[in-house]
């Protein structure tokens, strides 16, 4: 009877906030509720960098540095969008800029990127290794412009729609998949290039 | 999360499946599979949201947390100030400074200028006869070596009459 009783009491669990209303609360001065938001959109927001960057250090500052930012222009955020859409905003632009200041810094010295041996064996067939396949990602993707490289990541590897990704980075959708159009063709070419076994399984498509 | 049984029934190139793909980010055997029916998988399978700051999300957090509050009360700190001197209060503080110094800087050039001023005004101090007494003078007397001057007394009937001649001696 008893245990039925306590079956019928609907029991109260902690309802988590949503992140507009986080927002709402932190506008207040709440830096809990800040810190709240952090450690819900850290894994989202350092996957999104690392992909774009392609080192783990510079993902962890670029990281740091978007939810810096967040936090000081916060008063600008419209609740009547997604907040994810804003964030993301956030992170591409910073991790774009990062980009281009990088890109002109190895210009500047001419660095030479190293090549990623990979351990294919063609007598075993076609292993894919997930670290492989990464390192084979960030040596290819160097072709891309910042641009390119932040709408490939965010389609193939965050499954993000072509219209979401207009949202976020505020141009048209024919402009993302423009652009996704030529990031394929460029990394199909790096392939053949570089890693010709990789390319045979990354047929354009 | 689906099985692998499923996952391979299920997949089929150009997949937008939510499961199919997160099954194939974490399954290395699947993505062999699908790899070889969809290349295209491979990059996919990298996923995007199971990476973790170098640390761990606990000290990264702890960082961005430490310099917002370092931030914040930076602002704070800015904003007393800003507060404490306001601009009507720097207009009057410059205009304070300014007064003194000015002030300071007139005083110095009298100070500078002016050396013989006070010679001059001893000297036209000194044209001003001495007065020798603050009682009112009744009547002088006065002569090539001395002086006579009758004053009122403190009482009405006596008059003192004070005589001033340089002739007579000092302990007279």
């Amino acid at each position: 009877m008893a245990a039925e009783l306590r079956l019928m009491i609907p029991t109260q669990e902690p309802v988590e906030p949503d992140d507009r209303q986080l927002v709402q609360t932190i506008r207040q001065g709440d830096t809990e509720a800040f810190e709240l938001l952090v450690r819900r959109k850290t894994s989202k927001v350092y996957a999104l960098c690392y992909r774009i960057i392609g080192n783990a250090e510079d993902a962890k500052d670029i990281s740091q540095l978007v939810f810096i930012k967040l936090w000081e222009n916060l008063e600008k955020y419209d609740p009547q969008y997604a907040f994810d859409t804003w964030l993301y905003r956030m992170v591409t632009n910073v991790a774009i800029d990062f980009m281009r200041n990088k890109q002109s810094r190895d210009n500047a010295v001419n660095s030479n990127l190293r090549l990623v041996k990979t351990s294919f064996d063609a007598e075993q067939g076609v292993v894919v290794q997930r670290k492989e396949v990464e390192n084979v990602f960030n040596e290819v993707a160097t072709v891309l412009s910042p641009k390119q490289k932040t709408i490939f990541v965010m389609n193939q590897m965050d499954d993000m729609p072509s219209s979401e990704i207009a949202k976020v980075l505020g141009c048209r959708e024919s402009t993302v998949r423009n652009h996704l159009f030529n990031a394929r063709k460029l990394m199909q070419q790096q392939l053949q290039k570089r890693f010709p076994e990789y390319a045979r399984l990354w047929s354009e498509r | 999360m689906i099985s692998c049984v499923t996952f391979r029934n299920a997949f089929a190139p150009g997949t937008e499946s939510a499961e199919v793909l997160q099954h194939v980010r974490v399954c290395d055997a699947c993505l062999d599979h699908a790899a070889g029916i969809d290349p295209d998988i491979m990059f996919r399978a990298l996923g995007g949201e199971n990476l973790v700051p170098p640390g761990g999300v606990d000290a990264f957090v702890d960082d961005v947390m430490r310099e917002v509050r370092l931030r914040s009360t930076e602002q704070t700190l800015a904003g007393r100030r800003g507060m404490l001197l306001s601009w009507p209060r720097r207009i009057a503080v410059a205009a304070t400074l300014a007064a003194g110094l000015s002030g300071a800087l007139m005083v110095w050039q009298h100070d500078k200028n002016g050396v013989a001023v006070p010679s001059a005004m001893t000297a036209r101090s000194a044209a001003i006869p001495t007065r020798l007494t603050t009682k009112p003078v009744i009547e002088s007397y006065d002569s090539a070596n001395a002086t006579i001057v009758e004053v009122p007394s403190e009482a009405n009937d006596t008059k003192i009459v004070m005589i001033f001649d340089e002739s007579l001696p000092a302990d007279l």
